[in-house]
């Protein structure tokens, strides 16, 4: 207990960590006076108008729709014959849309809270995952780097106690300030929907949606944290981390998938970690793989493929552990000089 | 009384892919009893700091038994690490922590009470500026800082590496008089350092190391002792003709500029007495004693040549260390070699 609340004193101490948590603040403090600027209550007269753009907008999805099906039916008036309508109709189906038009849709200079929430989750997330894996990397790379280990190590000669407490302690920090930072900033958009624009449609789907985006975000941060500390572990130095993401990027995600293209490998997404990355955070990407219809010319090939949260999920955590393994397995033989 | 560090046969090669294997510690042994102060002296490379990592469960060695205050080490290390206080080579501390959140967060994770940081900065000389970022800190400080870490557990066991790097003399006499404080209150101190003259002046006990070998160990006095070549500074009006009558008498004398040396005198009257029946009075007849630094060049092979630049694996390699005996001053003295490859 007493080597996890020094690390824990050690970790908030760190310059690198404060710069960042400043630098969230900053970016929350800026889009949320930025937002506020930009927002005001609308008027009665304006939410009816745009209930009613919204209205017949959903109305003219539906007519569509029906003419679609008419012209499938034959039944298309001459008059309306030159419109185009999709092959399949149920591609302009209103009830298979992912959204409906509302009237925050037409709202100008209103913020609306339930349309906007999950893009500002977004960001934070990418915030935070990005926070965890610095500050992971650096924490412990810093540390290696700089003796602060061996100090510690005279002092408790107990290296998977150390490094575990190191983690453990990384971990719960990086956790508790992404789930406070995430609850300050989601309630503070809250509040200024509510005070300074439109809360929007805030039903029980949308909170779950919301909530579910949120716990896959803080899983991923936690993962990235994680990464971070085992990258630069088993590197001996912060930017040993900063060096295989950048080496990862621009071998892998971009050289491999051009070969990958060359040599016409088939699904090729799903050999990227940031497709796993999108699966996983949006519940299920899909993918259009190219050598699926090769040389089907009639339209009856469907090349899209779906990765879903699950398998991604196993690809990360997987990829995180095994690292993670790694340089516990590592620092217990390694020589500290 | 049991040994309170106790080496036997410690073994450690590092490889690596660019320069290959390196021998750092060959059978290296090392006997340090309670209360002592005791010097661990060698050249540059010749496995003083690795030998110190190792046994402090910072290195894992090949071969050897190795026990600290009677408990395996590394095995047991944890059992008994509360009572060592060690700096291994220069230690590196956060630029941007004060010395005192320094000590506090070592003297937490350790469970030491942080009241001691106060006690140690004082102890160390550091007390006003303890508050200071330790980037502002000269190298002196930043190493009276390191051995503050090691004094922060109130140790029965120190082990210092050139504790003495980047200290203004006068620090280096505070540091001085701190491991006697220390020894006099019973706390064993293991020091290694270059300055052989204050390892003759403070330790009462040294352990030489030449390419990870032992090449002496001892009693300060006793492996001086082994040196002696009872040799005497005669300083006469004649000095070719003193060598001369010196040399008639059985001795053996060497002139030079303004002075001449006799050496193997077991009795001094019988070189002025020589010389003054031929009425050559003598002006000075002082005994010539060999300091560890003299002794330390001379075992390590280290004393190079004018003009010739010695390279850092240039010394000593002595013959595989006795076991029998606490000094070993014939091993292997004059054999050299090159890089362990």
């Amino acid at each position: 207990m007493n080597l996890v609340r020094a690390e824990l004193e050690r970790l908030s101490a760190r310059r690198f960590v404060q710069l960042m948590v400043v630098l969230l603040v900053l970016a929350f403090g800026i889009t949320a006076a930025t937002t506020l600027a930009g927002s005001h209550r609308p008027t009665a007269t304006e939410l009816a108008e745009a209930q009613r753009q919204a209205a017949e907008e959903r109305r003219n999805l539906e007519v569509i729709h029906e003419q679609c099906l008419a012209r499938e039916r034959g039944v298309l008036p001459p008059e309306q014959a030159d419109q185009y309508y999709p092959p399949n109709c149920s591609e302009v189906d209103p009830a298979l849309r992912e959204r409906l038009p509302v009237a925050a849709d037409y709202l100008v200079g209103v913020f609306t809270f339930a349309t906007e929430a999950r893009p500002l989750l977004y960001f934070l997330i990418a915030f935070l995952v990005l926070f965890g894996f610095l500050v992971g990397a650096s924490y412990i790379g810093a540390d290696l780097n700089s003796g602060g280990v061996v100090n510690l190590l005279l002092w408790r000669p107990r290296r998977m106690t150390v490094l575990g407490a190191k983690l453990g302690t990384l971990l719960g920090g990086v956790l508790a300030l992404s789930l406070v930072a995430s609850v300050v900033y989601l309630g503070s958009f809250w509040f200024i929907g509510q005070a300074a624009g439109q809360p929007g449609h805030l039903d029980d789907q949308f909170w779950r949606s919301l909530g579910t985006l949120w716990g896959r975000g803080l899983v991923l941060v936690v993962l990235a944290t994680a990464l971070g500390f085992a990258i630069a572990t088993l590197g001996r130095h912060t930017s040993a981390a900063l060096g295989a993401v950048a080496a990862y990027l621009v071998v892998w995600e971009l050289g491999a998938r051009l070969v990958f293209e060359i040599l016409e490998v088939a699904r090729p997404d799903q050999l990227m970690l940031s497709s796993h990355l999108a699966a996983w955070l949006t519940g299920r990407a899909e993918f259009w793989d190219n050598q699926a219809c090769a040389g089907v010319f009639d339209g009856s090939c469907d090349g899209f493929y779906a990765l879903t949260w699950a398998p991604a999920l196993v690809v990360l955590v997987t990829l995180t552990a095994a690292l993670t393994a790694a340089a516990f397995a590592l620092f217990r033989r390694r020589d500290l000089i | 009384m049991s040994a309170v560090i106790e080496i036997e046969g410690l073994r450690k090669t590092f490889h690596s892919l660019r320069h290959g294997r390196r021998v750092a510690v060959d059978g290296f042994d090392l006997l340090v009893e309670p209360g002592q102060i005791h010097g661990f002296l060698g050249p540059n490379g010749s496995g003083k700091t690795t030998t110190l990592r190792a046994l402090l469960g910072l290195v894992r060695a090949d071969a050897g038994r190795m026990t600290v205050l009677g408990a395996r080490s590394p095995e047991q290390l944890p059992r008994v690490s509360g009572r060592v206080g060690a700096i291994v080579e220069s230690p590196q501390f956060f630029g941007n922590f004060t010395a005192h959140r320094t000590l506090r967060l070592l003297a937490r994770a350790g469970g030491v009470p942080v009241s001691r940081v106060d006690e140690v900065l004082t102890q160390v000389g550091l007390y006003d500026r303890g508050h200071e970022r330790v980037k502002g800190y000269s190298l002196g400080m930043k190493q009276r800082l390191a051995v503050a870490s090691a004094l922060l557990k109130d140790p029965e066991l120190l082990i210092l590496d050139e504790p003495a790097n980047g200290l203004d003399p006068a620090g280096i006499r505070e540091m001085r008089d701190l491991m006697r404080s220390l020894a006099a209150a019973g706390v064993t101190v293991l020091v290694s350092s270059h300055i052989l003259a204050e390892i003759q002046l403070i330790c009462d006990h040294v352990t030489i190391i030449s390419r990870g070998r032992r090449v002496a160990a001892g009693r300060v006095d006793e492996v001086l002792a082994g040196f002696d070549r009872h040799e005497f500074l005669v300083r006469v009006a004649e000095p070719a003709r003193a060598v001369e009558l010196l040399g008639a008498a059985g001795l053996t004398a060497t002139a030079h500029d303004d002075h001449l040396t006799v050496a193997d005198v077991t009795d001094p009257t019988l070189v002025s007495r020589t010389l003054g029946e031929q009425g050559l009075w003598v002006g000075e007849l002082t005994p010539l004693r060999p300091d560890l630094e003299s002794v330390f060049l001379e075992l390590t092979g280290t004393a190079g040549h004018p003009g010739v630049p010695r390279q850092v694996d240039d010394s000593v390699l002595p013959d595989r260390p006795t076991r029998d005996g606490t000094i070993d001053l014939d091993a292997g003295v004059g054999e050299t070699r090159g890089v362990d490859a």
